[in-house]
């Protein structure tokens, strides 16, 4: 791709030669420079997982949030640039709640991620709906949400395209987390083997040593809806974790690359 | 001297209130409205004499307040007069000519002329700029022979062979264009009132129900009552009797009657007198 | 011309000959509205008399708009701001249609209709809107309306010209208001249309602008069934 660079990445308003929008494809690549953040649809409830980075001993981890509650039947999980996703949920939760406001009923999931996609596309020149948004969001979504389809996983790149997954992996160590998913999920698969699979799998991708401060788990269910694991929770789950061999970490490869804007 | 003799209440109307409730209305207190009959009332000159037709629905503001009310008025024995308008004015100014009238006859002895209710009526509402809201449709026969007139509240009046009045007047004038001729005889001339009283009746929101129909002739008069029941009432499906008991008892409270004595007299039938 | 005493000058702004012009945005056509919720099934209905003053203008106007397969509205009131509202109501339902890819479930409707009626609080549709239809677990409801979007869910509710003369017998027959010793039990739908006639019935007895026929329509999940009625027509 950096072979064909030329002016025509300078702005989002204007095709390359070859029909490509530079700026739209920079900004899925900068997504790779996030966390990993997994995602496993279950017939019981979706599980999202996501990896903290904890880039300084004097930080303080509980301040991080890249799952958060949309509303009590959506929850979601971002990667990128985190100024970026604070808009982008920011606007999904006004949704939903005018959804609520007019109608009296929850929005639908893939709903939300249309609202959100909307959202997205706005960059370029400014237009009767806002001002100019000179680059596309750095932000990669998955949007875990019960309505009355049932328990369902979307999810969203910095193009504004969305779709369903029934396991999805974003983030640095997405690559490695996605061939993971693709050979351990099945069909039948319960809410407790998603959250195992879903620690295993990062456990395996991430470079630090996974404990429960640099890690969030989040369930949503028809019963329970929006549950964020507390740290007591998380801990229960990595107890019954197998430890994995050193040949079998994934983590490693891209390293001083993450270190920056996204974390 | 004063607590001895009664006072007589003057004649006339009493306006003692009128400055206290412009005084209240002004300060936002809402005047009690009077009953309005939107109404259709007509009349017409035939063959033999006049014929009054009315609708029979009173209303205040959209709701009836009388379904079957009666607008045609007696004056004497040989003029009667439709009202329409403001419910107490028409009831009270015809009650109030009807005995001037009857005065008139004594003192005259003879039939009063059907002009000479009118001239009354007329001189009565003038009198009053408006405020008594009688629309009058009057008609008799006298010895100069029938007449026919129409009286607006401020106290004009029309001579007609046909005439209609009240919010259904409009209707009802529709079908007296179309239909209406001189010399009538009765059968079509009661069959064109009432045609002209259904057409206010459906076509007029103020007026409803049945169709009063009076005709006066040379010598007598037949006042029909209904004439024709243009609307039947739906018939329920429903049962709407309650079982004993379904009214709560709030509260109750038993006085015993104190029994003093007790007689019994046996009544016997009285025999006939027939000692005469 | 300068006829008015004016000391203070407080009305110089008073030009001699000026007049204020009314104008009053309204009408009322009347006409009145019943609905009734059972178990498994709502009932609408409403009178066909559309009329100004003491004018009819016709007496075959519908005053029920089918929302949906399971959903109707019933509007009586200014009629030009009923054809407005439903009009604005079917292409908001349209939209939401292709946005969610999914039709509106009554309590939707319901409340879409209360937010667009606040929308105009203060120039507000002169309109007394009664919704019937099954929810989404197929039960009978019905949502009452005041003209600036105030929303109360019920089982039965009387509305429009005669609501005042029509709910007092709904309360009683429907609801068992004020009884002693009744068991409270809920309505059939043959008891329930029996009593809505006959307080259309009485209705047009006493309101002049309730008559001429009422039209039903009795809304179950095997769809949606019409009838109609004939009352007095003066």
């Amino acid at each position: 791709m950096f072979l064909t660079r030329s002016e025509y990445d300078r702005g989002v308003n204007t095709f390359s030669p070859e029909g490509r929008l530079f700026q739209v494809e920079y900004a899925i690549e900068a997504i790779k420079l996030g966390s990993t953040a997994i995602g496993i649809c279950t017939s019981e409830g979706v599980v999202l997982a996501v990896e903290k980075r904890i880039t300084s001993p004097l930080m303080e981890p509980t301040t991080i949030e890249k799952i958060v509650e949309v509303d009590k039947h959506i929850g979601c999980a971002v990667s990128g640039l985190m100024a970026d996703s604070r808009t982008m949920l920011d606007r999904a939760r006004v949704e939903c709640q005018n959804h609520w406001f007019v109608y009296n009923e929850r929005m639908a999931v893939e709903s939300v991620a249309q609202a959100v996609s909307n959202l997205a596309i706005q960059f370029g020149d400014s237009d009767d709906d806002g001002g100019a948004m000179s680059r596309p969001f750095g932000v990669a979504i998955l949007f875990a949400g019960c309505d009355e389809k049932g328990p369902q996983l979307f999810h969203m790149d910095p193009s504004g395209t969305f779709v369903q997954f029934e396991a999805k992996a974003i983030g640095s160590g997405s690559e490695g987390a996605q061939q993971s998913l693709q050979e351990m999920y099945h069909k039948s698969m319960t809410l407790k083997e998603a959250l195992t699979t879903a620690l295993t799998i990062l456990k395996q991708v991430m470079e630090e040593k996974l404990s429960s401060t640099n890690v969030e788990v989040m369930t949503m269910t028809p019963e329970k809806m929006f549950h964020m694991f507390s740290r007591e929770e998380v801990e229960e789950i990595l107890g019954t974790l197998a430890p994995i061999s050193k040949e079998d970490s994934l983590a490693g490869g891209v390293s001083t690359a993450r270190e920056g804007v996204s974390a | 001297m004063t607590a001895v003799v009664p006072d007589i209440a003057k004649p006339g109307f009493s306006f003692e209130n009128c400055r206290r409730n412009a005084f209240l209305a002004q300060k936002g207190y809402a005047v009690p409205k009077a009953t309005k009959t939107g109404t259709t009332i007509v009349g017409i000159i035939y063959k033999d004499g006049v014929i009054l037709g009315a609708d029979t629905r009173a209303t205040e503001d959209t709701i009836v307040s009388d379904k079957n009310c009666s607008k045609i008025h007696y004056l004497s024995d040989n003029i009667y007069c439709c009202g329409a308008g403001t419910a107490a004015d028409t009831e009270m100014t015809t009650q109030m000519i009807s005995s001037q009238l009857q005065l008139h006859r004594l003192n005259t002895g003879r039939v009063v002329p059907v002009i000479t209710a009118n001239r009354l009526l007329k001189h009565m509402l003038f009198r009053y700029q408006g405020y008594i809201g009688a629309a009058l449709v009057l008609g008799g026969v006298d010895s100069t022979g029938p007449h026919l007139y129409c009286i607006y509240p401020h106290g004009s009046s029309d001579k007609l062979p046909f005439t209609t009045m009240g919010s259904g007047s409009l209707a009802a004038m529709a079908v007296f264009e179309t239909r209406w001729k001189p010399d009538m005889d009765e059968e079509e001339g009661k069959k064109l009132v009432r045609d002209a009283i259904a057409a206010g009746i459906f076509n007029d929101l103020g007026s409803g129900s049945n169709v009063d129909v009076c005709v006066i002739r040379k010598n007598n008069v037949d006042y029909i009552r209904p004439f024709d029941v243009a609307n039947v009432k739906g018939q329920k499906q429903g049962s709407y009797v309650f079982d004993k008991g379904t009214t709560a008892v709030l509260s109750t409270r038993s006085i015993p009657v104190d029994i003093e004595d007790i007689s019994i007299t046996p009544i016997e039938p009285e025999s006939m007198d027939t000692s005469s | 011309m300068s006829s008015v005493v004016d000391p203070f000058n407080k009305f110089s702004y008073m030009e001699s000959g000026s007049q204020r012009q009314h104008f009053s945005p309204y009408a009322d056509n009347g006409g009145s509205v019943v609905a009734i919720a059972g178990e498994d099934y709502a009932i609408i209905a409403a009178d066909t008399r559309l009329s100004s003053g003491f004018s009819i203008y016709t007496r075959e106007q519908s005053k029920l708009f089918q929302l949906s397969e399971k959903t109707i509205l019933g509007c009586s009131g200014c009629w030009c701001d009923t054809l407005t509202l439903t009009r604005v109501l079917d292409a908001r339902m349209q939209m939401y249609y292709h946005e969610h890819q999914k039709l509106m479930e009554t309590p939707a409707v319901a409340q879409m209709l209360s937010t667009m009626l606040y929308y105009k609080r203060f120039f507000p549709y002169y309109v007394s809107n009664i919704l019937a239809g099954l929810d989404g677990e197929g039960k009978g409801c019905v949502y009452s309306y005041d003209p600036i979007g105030h929303c109360e869910k019920s089982y039965f509710r009387a509305g429009g010209s005669a609501g005042a003369l029509l709910q007092p017998l709904l309360d009683n027959q429907i609801g068992f208001h004020n009884m002693e010793k009744v068991t409270v039990a809920p309505v059939p739908v043959e008891k329930a249309l029996a009593i809505l006639k006959d307080g259309f019935i009485s209705a047009a007895e006493r309101d002049i602008y309730t008559g001429d026929s009422i039209l039903i329509k009795i809304i179950t999940k095997d769809g949606i069934k019409d009838e109609s009625f004939q009352l007095r027509k003066d």
